[in-house]
């Protein structure tokens, strides 16, 4: 499902070169749960977002679903990460002038869907996170793991095959860790594949595999 | 996406409160200074009606001497008339074209009244400054032994209280109802206070053979006729008459004087209404600057989503426009207010061009304002962004 090939990111300033990852190469199948465990700046986030096209690694190569990832164009990327990829973040990202439903609704903006389609997909994913009775609120009346359980939602409203976590319970406490964990699973069980970037030994015990990253550096 | 943007704006609307009452403010101005433009403009297309190059107006004046002022009237006018520099010369009341003086009367035909514009002259007028007749006759002096006295209205006079029928030979009254006035002729435009005038009802009527106040002469010189003329003519006056005086003013003069009249205003208007434009659209693009700052995060999220750079510049321009158009609809309930009360009796349709302007003005400054702003919101990187926030 995501293949990386030798996938190198590197930062460059006028005067530093930053070598973020070095020599990656990945192969997470369809279903499957995986995790990625580091300390902090051994480049995990870097690496979701090249998984997730929010960033361009500077060499290798990335296929998604079989497909090759030829340029990084922003007209060629957008649509394969509104179809294909799903985002939860360890913020939530949620917009705090929309409702619970409206924050869901997002990715399907960028794809031609009616509103009444919108409306009913959005239901449908606050229905699987267990937050049908709490469409019309705004994030400000929400604790952190229902914010979270929006931005799952926000996440699989647009059915993507891959979901992308960045530390999804790093700002909750472990029960509602274990709540949001849950919820990945039960995604995961039902066929969504899942890359997980987490600093709990716990969480990360709960997927399929781990992937251990040490300076740029895959590991394990 | 549209009622994605209302909802979003709507959620916000305490926040934008300010930046609503500023564009609508802005609105109303741009709606008072194109509707001024327009007015205008309007007026300035339509034909003057008569022709003011190498006229000269000159008034006299007797001051202390009261015995037999139309005699010495009579002789200037014979004397001035005499000179092979004049082509024509005419005697009418003060308010001769572009002069400072308006003289009106309401005027009744049937059941009919309209405050109508007077100007009392000879029967010389009508040549000596070229006002074309396009029904009737101009009257002659002749005509002053009738039962009512000869006068010659504009088209305007005609279509307000004659409707769809010719004025020519109808008897008007004056404002008790008393049948004072007979039609001889009508012309098209008479515009005695320049182009910038609105075209107004008018009426000419005869000078009376005894008048003693209307005193002023319209002379329509040769060209190239100057000023060692002018002392030739005020001096044979006090020859003429001993104690007068005279006032000569060129007509070319007169209404370059009008003109600034008008112009003045509009320009101080136009310049203090630019100055506040230029501090809306700073305003304004200070705020989506600092706004979209703030909400790096938020973009980073919809470029996570899908949305490409296209679409963030068009949310950022849809969101302004989304606002602009609150205040527009905020504005136009009271520039409606002007043509629905008829509050300066300006025609509608400078009311209904003035709105479409000002709108299109409020849209181009705040698109202008919002796009660079936006654009440069849209190529924020979204891993960037969202690592920021």
């Amino acid at each position: 499902m995501i293949k990386l090939q030798n996938v190198e990111k590197i930062y460059r300033t006028s005067s530093i070169e930053t070598l973020a990852l070095n020599n990656i190469n990945l192969n997470v199948k369809k279903g499957e749960f995986v995790s990625i465990m580091g300390p902090s700046g051994c480049g995990k986030s870097t690496l979701l977002n090249i998984i997730g096209l929010l960033d361009a690694p500077s060499k290798g190569i990335i296929e998604l679903d079989g497909q090759k990832v030829e340029t990084y164009h922003d007209k060629a990327i957008a649509p394969l990460r509104n179809k294909m990829l799903g985002f939860i973040f360890q913020s939530f990202h949620l917009i705090n002038d929309l409702s619970v439903i409206d924050n869901v609704e997002i990715p399907l903006l960028y794809r031609s869907t009616t509103a009444r389609q919108r409306r009913e997909l959005a239901e449908e994913a606050l229905e699987k996170v267990g937050l049908s009775n709490r469409m019309k609120h705004f994030p400000k009346q929400l604790s952190g793991g229902q914010k979270q359980r929006v931005a799952i939602a926000r996440a699989i409203v647009g059915k993507p095959e891959i979901i992308l976590a960045d530390e999804p319970t790093g700002n909750l406490d472990s029960a509602m860790g274990n709540e949001i964990i849950n919820i990945l699973q039960s995604l995961n069980e039902n066929g969504a594949t899942i890359v997980m970037v987490t600093h709990d030994d716990a969480m990360a015990k709960r997927t399929h595999r781990l992937i251990r990253l040490f300076d740029g550096t895959q590991v394990l | 996406m549209i009622r994605h943007l209302f909802k979003l704006i709507w959620n916000k609307k305490q926040t934008h409160a300010l930046l609503i009452i500023e564009i609508w403010a802005s609105f109303l101005v741009l709606f008072g200074l194109a509707t001024l433009i327009f007015y205008n403009v309007r007026n300035y297309i339509q034909p003057l009606g008569f022709e003011y190059e190498n006229v000269w107006a000159m008034s006299l004046n007797n001051n202390q001497d009261t015995i037999a002022i139309q005699e010495k009237v009579e002789t200037i006018f014979a004397h001035v008339k005499g000179f092979p520099e004049v082509q024509s010369v005419s005697r009418m009341s003060d308010s001769y074209p572009f002069s400072q003086s308006n003289n009106s009367r309401t005027v009744k035909y049937n059941n009919v009244a309209t405050q109508i514009g007077v100007v009392v002259a000879d029967e010389n007028l009508s040549k000596t400054i070229d006002i074309p007749l396009i029904k009737g006759k101009w009257y002659r002096n002749a005509d002053s032994i009738g039962k009512y006295i000869p006068v010659v209205i504009n088209r305007k006079a005609e279509a307000l209280l004659f409707e769809n029928q010719s004025a020519v030979g109808k008897i008007l009254s004056d404002y008790d109802g008393k049948a004072t006035w007979i039609v001889s002729g009508v012309i098209d435009h008479y515009k005695d206070k320049a182009e910038f005038m609105e075209n107004k009802p008018f009426l000419f009527e005869l000078l009376k053979s005894k008048d003693i106040w209307n005193k002023t002469l319209v002379i329509h010189v040769k060209p190239g006729t100057d000023a060692i003329f002018e002392a030739k003519l005020v001096k044979g006056i006090s020859s003429i008459a001993k104690g007068w005086s005279t006032d000569i003013v060129y007509l070319t003069d007169a209404r370059q004087k009008q003109h600034d009249m008008t112009l003045i205003p509009v320009l101080i208007f136009l310049i203090v209404c630019s100055f506040l434009l230029i501090n809306v659209a700073l305003g304004l693009f200070g705020i989506l600057n600092l706004s979209i700052a703030r909400r790096r995060g938020e973009i980073g999220l919809r470029r996570a989503m899908g949305a490409t750079e296209k679409m963030v510049t068009a949310q950022f321009l849809g969101e302004i426009w989304v606002l602009s158009t609150f205040s527009v609809i905020l504005g136009l309930i009271l520039a409606v207010q002007f043509p629905l009360l008829n509050v300066f009796d300006v025609a509608a349709g400078i009311y209904g061009i003035a709105i479409v302007t000002a709108t299109l003005i409020i849209f181009v400054i705040v698109t202008l304002c919002a796009w660079y702003p936006s654009s440069q919101a849209s190529r924020i990187h979204p891993a960037i962004a969202l690592h920021e926030d």
